[in-house]
């Protein structure tokens, strides 16, 4: 039995539609995929020297042992926001004469196979046998690299548990960022070293086998109190993706002023945040505005005269990250209600004016949540403001002209993570462009007559852009027009 | 053959099942009807134990649905797509079947045989996995799928819905042949009163999850479902 639900499992994986309908993008997902396991491999290689040679520690074990904590509560972090729960296909098997126990048992075992359980081996693997095999042996070697193998499979189970039981509730929130705050701030804040708290049970698996028992007994506990939950709540209701309204169902008011397009524009918005996978790019949104904090006080982008280039990029990034990210898939977002809006009268005009006005209020909203990083000095509230007019001017006409070409099809419900449904060849060079124009226009100005008149000029630039606005968005509005029996008849198609 | 007892299911502060007792017995076709959100398809869910009742049980042959999963075997049931495996083609997902409920392939192609009119020609061999047949074709992949495994009792929800007019007297010939040759017992929810009066013994009628009526009369059927139905 279990042989026929893995055969069904691999074949609905194949025939998935988003593999099945461009090969090609699941090849480069997967070469991604590949290309990352492999980066981390090298990191597990190179650990070692890392540790020894960089940071000059004497005793490499020691340092590792003591790190192995912040690896785990980061992995925790990581399982939390990229594992996948394993309950999508219980309706199609609940009302067979199969055995509750063993379809979870099932689900539960093909949630195993994923490369985030090989993460720990990869990293750590190597490090074992390059460091610890030859100062302790075989034996010791193996047995830490199984006591830290084994503790990264039982986050598995538990992030598992944990999210089935408190995702969306206010404790799982707490608890993720708790998770983040200790994880980031308590080593670095020098408060308490965490880490050396922790660093015995390791050690300890050098000299004796029963860390690895108490850690198997750990891996069986928690894939247990998982099967165990999942169990009980094998109904249709209670695993399935619960949607919660509580916060989703606010209009932005402002919006409303702009009439139709306006109008639009909120029925986009509520769009956004009663779907994950836009959710998450709203959510990418703010956590792009601490991408500065990378750059603007590092030494390595300071220079003696103006300011580096690169911030450019960071500027374009903080300011227009939404508008990138979400606008490259500009009408894919509609594609399962394109017909409502063919149907209404206006109805496609006033979704395009809609987006328009969207993007540029979210831009807006990034900028001035920006404004604080005047602290760095004033070059960096010019280079966003330069930026924010320049990504509303030029970049955003940009993503929308470009993300024309032959829109998609996709699924909103599913997550977002290493989800390339509704790309297309085209999503991927977009960027490019994309990235360039800025610096196409800031380049030879800064040049020839200095950094301050770069942003000039992308400034000018940008107002033109926002002052032709209503031109150009006639005409993108035009253009779907033209081509929205195309359109409408590709996202017809089965997903 | 089956048997509810203070069924309830509460959502929040409203209530939208309340059924204190219902017993129905072997081969009898029992019809389940009421305006949409009378709670017929939440009731079916809860006889098959894919949504957790509030109160009270539901018991399949002395067996509760929710402690032990013996009945499965005796019970087939089509509710919607979600209960089919879109992603195979149907015969692939027949076959998926045959081996869950471990028949042989003679069983598969004789049960099959039976619904030779009913498909019509345009279920097997058209190399289409299910997801992409249309909603009629899709419903009766799933109808087939109900009644394979030789079930005691079958439920099906709206099985008329998106069929064609012969496909629905084609279907109501094979529920009328089951029952008698194999003495199944149906549950059959549907809007069609015609059809659901014309096959059912008894047709019960839903309002706001409560039953208000019990018809088990033939003859008053019609009549007093049209009084109820009829608006002005």
């Amino acid at each position: 039995m279990v042989r026929n639900l893995i055969k069904l499992e691999i074949l609905k994986r194949v025939r998935s539609t988003s593999f099945a309908r461009s090969a090609a993008i699941g090849v480069f997902v997967f070469f991604i995929g590949i290309f990352l396991l492999g980066y981390l491999f090298l990191f597990g290689l190179v650990l070692n020297s890392l540790v020894k040679n960089i940071l000059e520690k004497d005793d490499a074990i020691h340092f590792i042992n003591s790190c192995l904590l912040y690896f785990f509560l980061l992995e925790l972090i990581y399982r939390y926001f990229i594992q996948q729960l394993p309950v999508i296909s219980l309706g199609s098997f609940l009302h067979l004469p199969l055995a509750k126990s063993h379809i979870i048992h099932f689900l539960l075992g093909s949630s195993f196979i994923s490369p985030l359980n090989i993460i720990s081996l990869l990293v750590f693997g190597p490090f074992a046998l390059m460091e610890i095999k030859p100062l302790f042996g075989v034996g010791p070697a193996s047995i830490w690299l199984t006591a830290v193998v084994l503790t990264s499979w039982s986050i598995h189970w538990f992030i598992l548990w944990f999210k089935q039981r408190f995702e969306d509730s206010l404790i799982g929130t707490l608890a993720v960022f708790t998770t983040l705050l200790i994880s980031l701030g308590a080593n670095y804040l020098g408060l308490y070293d965490l880490g050396a708290f922790f660093e015995p049970v390791f050690t300890f698996a050098l000299e004796s086998p029963v860390p690895v028992f108490l850690l198997l007994t750990l891996v069986i506990l928690s894939y247990f109190l998982c099967f165990a939950f999942y169990r009980q709540n094998a109904y249709l209701e209670e695993l399935s993706e619960r949607e919660h309204l509580q916060f989703a169902n606010k209009n932005l008011g402002f919006l409303s002023k702009f009439g139709l397009a306006g109008e639009m524009a909120n029925l986009e918005w509520k769009l956004i945040i009663r779907h994950k996978k836009s959710r998450t790019y709203l959510m990418l949104c703010l956590i792009f505005l601490l991408y500065g904090l990378i750059f603007y006080n590092n030494p390595a982008y300071q220079s003696a005269t103006g300011f580096s280039y690169s911030f450019i990029f960071v500027g374009t990034f903080i300011t227009g990250i939404f508008m990138l990210q979400y606008g490259q898939l500009f009408l894919s977002w509609n594609s399962p209600v394109f017909d409502f809006y063919v149907h209404q009268k206006n109805g496609l005009k006033a979704l395009v004016r809609g987006k328009y006005l969207l993007f540029t209020g979210i831009s807006l909203m990034s900028f001035v949540l920006s404004i604080p990083y005047v602290y760095f000095g004033w070059d960096v509230l010019l280079i966003h403001l330069a930026t924010f007019l320049f990504n509303i001017g030029v970049t955003m006409h940009l993503v929308i002209y470009l993300a024309l070409w032959k829109p998609k099809p996709m699924d909103l419900n599913k997550g977002s993570m290493f989800n390339y449904e509704g790309m297309g060849l085209s999503q991927f060079l977009m960027f490019i462009p994309l990235v360039a124009a800025p610096y196409a226009v800031f380049l030879p100005f800064a040049f020839w007559f200095g950094d301050y008149a770069g942003l000039l000029a992308m400034s000018i630039v940008g107002l033109f852009g926002i002052l032709i606005f209503r031109k150009v968005s006639t005409s993108v509005a035009e253009k779907v027009l033209e081509n929205k029996y195309e359109i409408s008849s590709a996202f017809r198609q089965e997903l | 053959m089956i048997k509810i007892n203070g069924l309830k299911k509460i959502y929040g502060a409203t209530t939208v099942l309340n059924i204190p007792g219902l017993t129905i017995p072997k081969s009898q076709c029992f019809g389940l009807v009421g305006n949409n959100g009378a709670g017929k398809t939440t009731l079916f869910r809860i006889m098959l134990d894919l949504v957790r009742a509030t109160e009270g049980e539901v018991m399949v042959d002395e067996e509760n649905v929710s402690k032990g999963e013996q009945w499965k075997t005796k019970v087939g049931a089509y509710l919607d797509e979600n209960m089919l495996l879109s992603f195979l083609s149907p015969e692939e997902y027949f076959t998926a079947l045959r081996k869950i409920y471990h028949l042989s392939e003679q069983d598969l192609n004789l049960h099959l045989e039976k619904f030779t009119d009913f498909f019509n020609g345009e279920i097997l061999g058209r190399k289409k996995y299910i997801r992409d047949l249309s909603k009629g074709n899709i419903k009766k992949v799933g109808i087939a799928a109900a009644m394979l495994g030789n079930p005691e009792a079958i439920l099906l929800d709206e099985p008329f819905e998106n069929l064609d007019p012969s496909s629905q007297i084609r279907l109501k010939k094979l529920i009328l042949k089951e029952k008698d040759a194999n003495q199944v017992t149906f549950l059959i929810s549907s809007h069609d009163l015609n059809h659901v009066i014309e096959i059912c013994d008894r047709i019960v009628l839903l309002e706001k999850g409560e039953m208000i009526k019990d018809l088990q009369e033939k003859n008053a059927m019609a009549e007093e479902l049209n009084a109820y139905f009829n608006v002005s």
